[in-house]
């Protein structure tokens, strides 16, 4: 798909993104497609709620990711190009099909390690790494909502930390589960090369090799993503050096 | 991998460290076996490409546990950390990158509740002048684990002098990076043993002191930071500099010279052509009472050419926990003195961690020679360890 040049983008933040804005754009769409999924899992875990309060706080969940996916689409329109989402894609279905077999087994846990825990370290690093090198209000809008995806991480993190303490060693053996499951599927979505074939996002080839040009890179990405993971899985008490075991035998 | 798999790698392990290494890998391939064993037998080795793409990405932690055991029967229970330093960041532009990265180390080991914590290599010359930026702790006490470097440097060059039948008291004594708390250490034991002593380092002011020093006890002693200058051939050297030097000059040393490469890493490039001189690997200790690795990193960590050998830093942890000395023995620059090695060589000793058999670049030294070793070792510390002691417990 063609880059559409807004009549609303400044001239001069257009000028300076035209050469990069194709990039840019897969960069959104990647973005964009990971908050309709997030909202979508925040829209499925109301539905096995037993609690208000829990119920209430997805479905506000829910909302802001959409709010998320919708500033993207907003930040895409202001440097020309139109974003696109596709949450049937083949790694975001595997995806949203892991998240679904926990609503399937009422596991509210499970979906808070899958959701909080693996895609939202994920959400939070790379949106900081895009945050730091985009230009203008693109990068205030990648660092505004991985400053906000970091509250949510948060606030899961005290339900988590009290469940493992009940039981370590169920709740670590859950934890590895998921992450053979999840974390396999976004560290083939964060190898350095798609050798799969096409995402089904990108809108031309795969923007992988392009992320130089904004000074960025598919290995930056990944080991950011998987740092903040590790920090993450630290935080909920479970021992380094298992976690260390974990991540390097995911693929590449 | 299928659930029994899952349920082992998965196995929570209650940490009660007495003990913990800190430490990083020298070399990329080094990094690569370790992370190969991480990764287990029946996944393929990461490619080299992504070794270096990934792991300036791992934050400090523990990598396995090491339990040792003491020829008097005593045992401590330790982990190895690794603060996964990439191999070309060991210099000084990463020096806050890396100092942050022992810090967070140093709060693994904290946690784990080590009682004592000794700091490997590169993390010790990093921390030895800033043991105020390591983190609070209640019950943990650091060591740089020097002392007991310096007392395996001294012993090796006793012993490699007396294999290639030299007199040590007709040596000139070259010592690079003198003024580090290694190379100060060195020179102090050593310097009333020698002729001369020309002492070389980045910072003339310390230089000045430590000669200043050396000359009040009536030692022959001449300072230069530009190894070309002094006036004299060395023909025993010892290379403690903080810093890789491959290309280090040794232009000014006796063709014939013994020559210590006593850093971490190495000081001296494998190629680096010394003629004549006979180079070693110094600081090196054996464990002769077991070392296991949970999982097994034999040969990984301890890349050696003989069992259980390990740099004198880490292994001044060790003794100090097998003896339940848990005080921090080596700390801050300039303080080892001829008493504080006799010490620790004394608890090594009693627990049954000698100097490690000689070797370098191209393997062992001693072949056909230890009949003409008659040093300090015999005289003081017990039967000397077979080479082919393996680990026991």
């Amino acid at each position: 798909m063609e880059p559409l040049i807004d009549v609303n983008c400044s001239p001069m933040e257009c000028t300076s993104l035209s050469s990069s804005a194709p990039i840019w754009q897969d960069i959104l769409a990647q973005a964009m497609t990971g908050e309709l999924l997030a909202a979508m899992n925040y829209a499925s875990l109301s539905e096995i709620g037993d609690d208000p309060a829990e119920v209430a706080d997805a479905l506000e969940h829910a909302q802001g990711e959409r709010g998320h996916a919708a500033a993207f689409a907003a930040e895409g329109r202001k440097i020309g190009v139109d974003v696109v989402n596709n949450v049937g894609a083949k790694h975001w279905k595997r995806l949203r099909d892991a998240f679904l077999r926990c609503i399937t087994e009422r596991d509210f846990i499970g979906c808070l390690i899958v959701q909080e825990i693996m895609l939202e370290s994920f959400a939070v690093a790379s949106y900081s790494r895009v945050g730091r090198v985009a230009p203008g209000s693109l990068g205030e809008t990648f660092a505004r909502i991985a400053a906000e995806e970091e509250d949510h991480v948060d606030h899961a993190m005290s339900i988590l930390r009290a469940e493992r303490a009940s039981d370590p060693q169920r709740f670590d053996d859950k934890v590895y589960r998921l992450h053979l499951d999840v974390m396999t599927t976004l560290a083939q979505m964060l190898a350095k090369e798609c050798k799969d074939g096409h995402c089904e996002v990108c809108h031309a080839s795969c923007v992988k090799p392009s992320l130089f040009d904004v000074n960025l890179s598919a290995a930056e990405l990944r080991g950011a993503s998987l740092q903040q993971y590790l920090k993450t899985l630290d935080m909920l008490g479970i021992p380094g050096e298992v976690t260390l075991r974990w991540v390097t035998q995911l693929p590449v | 991998m299928g659930d029994a798999a899952a349920g082992v790698t998965t196995r929570t392990r209650t940490i009660d460290a007495d003990f913990a290494l800190i430490g990083h890998q020298e070399s990329w391939r080094a990094a690569a076996d370790v992370l190969a064993v991480l990764r287990g037998p029946e996944r393929t080795p990461l490619p080299d490409d992504e070794i270096k793409d990934i792991l300036p990405w791992i934050p400090p932690r523990a990598v396995c546990h090491v339990d040792v055991g003491s020829t008097a029967g005593a045992k401590a229970r330790g982990l190895y950390i690794d603060s996964f330093i990439p191999p070309d960041r060991l210099e000084a532009a990463y020096v806050h990158e890396n100092i942050a990265r022992v810090r967070k180390a140093a709060a693994c080991a904290i946690q784990a509740g080590a009682k004592i914590v000794s700091l490997g290599g590169f993390s010790s010359i990093l921390i030895e002048g800033n043991f105020d930026q390591l983190p609070e702790r209640n019950d943990t006490v650091f060591t740089t684990g020097n002392t007991l470097t310096v007392a395996f440097i001294v012993q090796g060059i006793q012993k490699m002098c007396a294999l290639e039948g030299r007199n040590l008291r007709r040596s000139t004594l070259l010592i690079v990076g003198a003024t580090g708390d290694v190379g100060s250490g060195c020179v102090r034991c050593l310097a009333p043993l020698v002729r001369r002593v020309l002492l070389s380092a980045r910072k003339g002011e310390r230089l000045r002191g430590l000669a200043a020093e050396l000359q009040d006890d009536g030692v022959q002693v001449e300072i230069a930071t530009d190894l070309q200058r002094f006036s004299a051939e060395a023909d025993v050297v010892i290379c403690a500099a903080s810093l890789a030097s491959p290309s280090l000059l040794l232009g000014r040393i006796a063709s014939d010279a013994i020559v210590c490469d006593a850093g971490y890493p190495k000081n001296l490039s494998p190629d680096t052509q010394m003629l004549g001189a006979t180079v070693f690997f110094g600081g090196l200790g054996q464990i002769t009472g077991g070392m296991r690795f949970a999982p097994d990193f034999h040969g990984i960590l301890n890349r050696h050419p003989f069992p259980d050998v390990v740099h004198g830093c880490l292994l001044e942890g060790m003794a100090l926990a097998l003896e339940h000395r848990f005080e921090p023995f080596s700390q801050g620059r300039g303080f080892i003195t001829q008493e504080r090695v006799d010490e620790i060589e004394t608890i090594a000793a009693r627990h049954g961690i000698y100097l490690a058999p000689l070797y370098n670049a191209d393997g062992p030294l001693e072949d056909g020679l230890n009949a003409r070793w008659n040093g300090r070792e015999d005289e003081s510390m017990g039967e000397r360890p077979s080479r082919t002691v393996e680990s026991s417990f």
